[in-house]
């Protein structure tokens, strides 16, 4: 699997609720960037590292599995 | 070669007996002094380990020693090691005097927080951790005595895979059975912690994995059945081993191991607080420990902790910290299975097990990996006579083909076997939701249990939202206005959903305000502990 470290994915089966930031936003380590929807919940998913966001790859309503990209991190 | 037709072994006992008697006669010396000083020198060998340059090598790779090991989990002076005399000659060296090269596993026994503990670790700079059988003998006799002295079992692994070499020089191939180590029947027994220092492959795997509580050292622990180039050899898969069986693998994602640590004392402080918890054997029971803590502390963070919008998660560490005694406790497995959160806590100083959900993975509901931790976290409660506390907030089974393709409701059938299974008491506080077979796996049936709500708590076959929808299709596909007769048709189920309806039934024990939980279970512990009785529980621990 090529796995990129700048990239948060995602930890569980889920569909996208919302996505909190553009491609071009400066992030910081914590800041919640998207919030997904499983089993009835929101769950925040938050930027792992300081940077630029430098892609989303969902749409709000997609569904993801576990692993999937959401946001690049540059 | 074989002399007057004796096999060249016996030979061998033969001519250093032969020799001893040769030296007697040349030393002047009354006694057996000659032969103390041997015994001092060949300590000193196995002291020495696999010598200077090898220990360096060990700690050039970011290692401590299988001694420096030892000594940071022992209380100071009070290891004592037993077979330190065992070990492997060179081919063909028949001198009485003659080179030893340590055996390559330390064992013995000591005081951990001055309760008596054995302990095993590889010295992987003997032979680069490839084992003899004198390890092996060490290794079942140890844990034998653990096991009939009732004391708990530490291992250090850091070890090399089967080795060819070993092989030849013994001439056949052996069946591969654990032989003398009672493996199974320990964790029946007594208490067994593990840390995972080095390579752990196959046996090594066993060794770690086969523990109530393992730990995984970050970038130098790699657990795996076989290493990489079995692994490339045997299926054409090119991996490091920090990637087949690293500690981002194991204790975060498999759950072969439970917790990962920052460095080896971080490893040995997360065994010493485990044991902390626990009796020496199940022949014992859990010791209550100093607290300062007020049993009936009312934490005002518990009010308003559960949001009212059902969608909204809330840290579950609040939860934790609000019910038991501060800074008791001990998670185990935080990076995998990561929706179910289990670990040991105290109550009013009261050892107990916790069982709780984080709302933020699955929203808590009851993933494979989820029941696989929760299963063998009871096992571990149930056998060591820990009483079980229970905050559910279990939305249900995590649903969708994923989930069922990775055979969720047989692991949450597990869970609940296990559950069932247990003897110890239990207190279970419904928090927020409780539903389905996930969320019957969150307390036993059997009425002695106590179970009470906090008035955020909703429970039944399935949730309300969504189960509009999916048992009422034909209603609302025929309704003029089905958004409306949605909304009405919710608001009457949330009516009825309303934990104080079922209390008027006793269908729960009470409802509570969340800041009386801890007097609550204060209040019960004490009844716990005084009808535990130690002693082997009926179905042992499940590895």
């Amino acid at each position: 699997m090529n796995m990129s470290l700048n990239e948060v994915r995602a930890d569980m089966t889920a569909v996208v609720w919302k996505i909190v930031v553009a491609e071009g936003a400066r992030v910081r380590a914590g800041d919640e960037v998207a919030v997904l929807e499983s089993m009835k919940m929101e769950i925040p998913v938050e930027a792992h590292r300081d940077g630029t966001v430098t892609k989303v790859f969902v749409h709000e309503g997609s569904s993801i599995a576990e692993g999937d990209p959401i946001v690049e991190i540059s | 070669m074989k002399e007057n037709g004796r096999d060249p072994d016996v030979n061998r006992v033969a001519t250093v007996t032969g020799m001893t008697g040769a030296l007697e006669d040349d030393d002047v010396r009354p006694g057996w002094g000659p032969e103390i000083d041997e015994l001092v020198r060949r300590r000193r060998v196995a002291l020495e380990m696999g010598g200077s340059e090898a220990v360096a090598r060990q700690h050039a790779k970011g290692k401590w020693d299988v001694r420096q090991r030892l000594d940071a989990m022992f209380d100071p002076d009070s290891f004592h090691e037993v077979g330190s005399l065992a070990g492997t000659r060179a081919p063909g060296d028949v001198d009485w005097d003659g080179q030893l090269t340590p055996s390559n596993l330390v064992v013995g026994s000591g005081l951990v927080d001055g309760r008596r503990v054995v302990a095993s670790g590889d010295d992987y700079s003997v032979r680069n951790g490839t084992s003899e059988q004198a390890a092996w003998r060490k290794l079942g006799h140890i844990e034998h005595y653990a096991v009939d002295m009732r004391m708990p079992v530490v291992r250090f692994v850091d070890m090399s895979g089967a080795s060819l070499s070993a092989i030849t020089d013994q001439g056949y191939t052996s069946i591969p059975d654990p032989g003398d180590w009672e493996w199974l029947g320990v964790l029946s027994e007594v208490p067994v912690a593990t840390v995972a220092c080095g390579p752990c492959p196959g046996l090594g795997a066993w060794r770690v994995g086969a523990s109530h509580f393992s730990v995984q050292v970050d970038g130098i622990g790699n657990v795996f059945a076989a290493g990489p180039p079995i692994v490339r050899a045997g299926i054409g898969e090119v991996v490091t081993a920090q990637d087949l069986g690293g500690s981002a693998v194991h204790a975060g994602h498999s759950g072969v191991i439970d917790n990962r640590a920052v460095d080896e004392g971080d490893a040995v402080e997360q065994v010493r607080r485990f044991l902390s918890y626990l009796p020496s054997s199940v022949h014992g029971l859990p010791q209550r420990a100093e607290t300062s803590d007020d049993p009936d502390r009312r934490d005002e963070q518990l009010l308003t902790l559960i949001p009212r919008d059902v969608r909204r998660g809330y840290r579950v560490q609040t939860l934790l910290d609000g019910v038991f005694d501060h800074g008791s406790v001990f998670q185990i497995g935080a990076g995998w299975g990561r929706s179910s959160v289990v670990g040991l806590a105290r109550v009013d100083g009261y050892p107990v097990g916790y069982i709780a959900n984080d709302p933020f993975r699955y929203g808590g509901g009851m993933d494979e990996f989820a029941a696989e931790k929760v299963t063998r976290h009871i096992d571990l409660c149930n056998a060591f006579h820990l009483p079980i506390v229970s905050l559910v907030d279990q939305p249900g089974t995590v649903i969708g083909s994923q989930a069922e393709r990775r055979g969720t409701v047989r692991k949450g059938l597990r869970a609940l076997a296990a559950v069932e299974q247990s003897t110890v008491p239990w207190f279970a506080v419904v928090i927020r939701r409780m539903f389905g077979l996930g969320g019957a796996t969150q307390w036993p049936v059997r009425s002695s249990s106590v179970k009470v709500a906090w008035p955020s708590a909703r429970w039944g076959s399935m949730p309300v939202e969504g189960g509009v929808d999916a048992l009422m299709r034909r209603q609302l596909a025929a309704a003029e206005d089905p958004d409306s007769l949605r909304r009405t048709m919710e608001l009457e189920f949330k009516a009825l959903g309303s934990p104080l309806r079922t209390a008027e039934k006793f269908g729960i024990h009470d409802v509570i305000d969340p800041r009386d939980t801890r007097s609550a279970l204060s209040r019960w512990v004490a009844d716990a502990y005084g009808v535990l009785t130690p002693g082997p529980v009926r179905h042992g621990h499940r590895p």
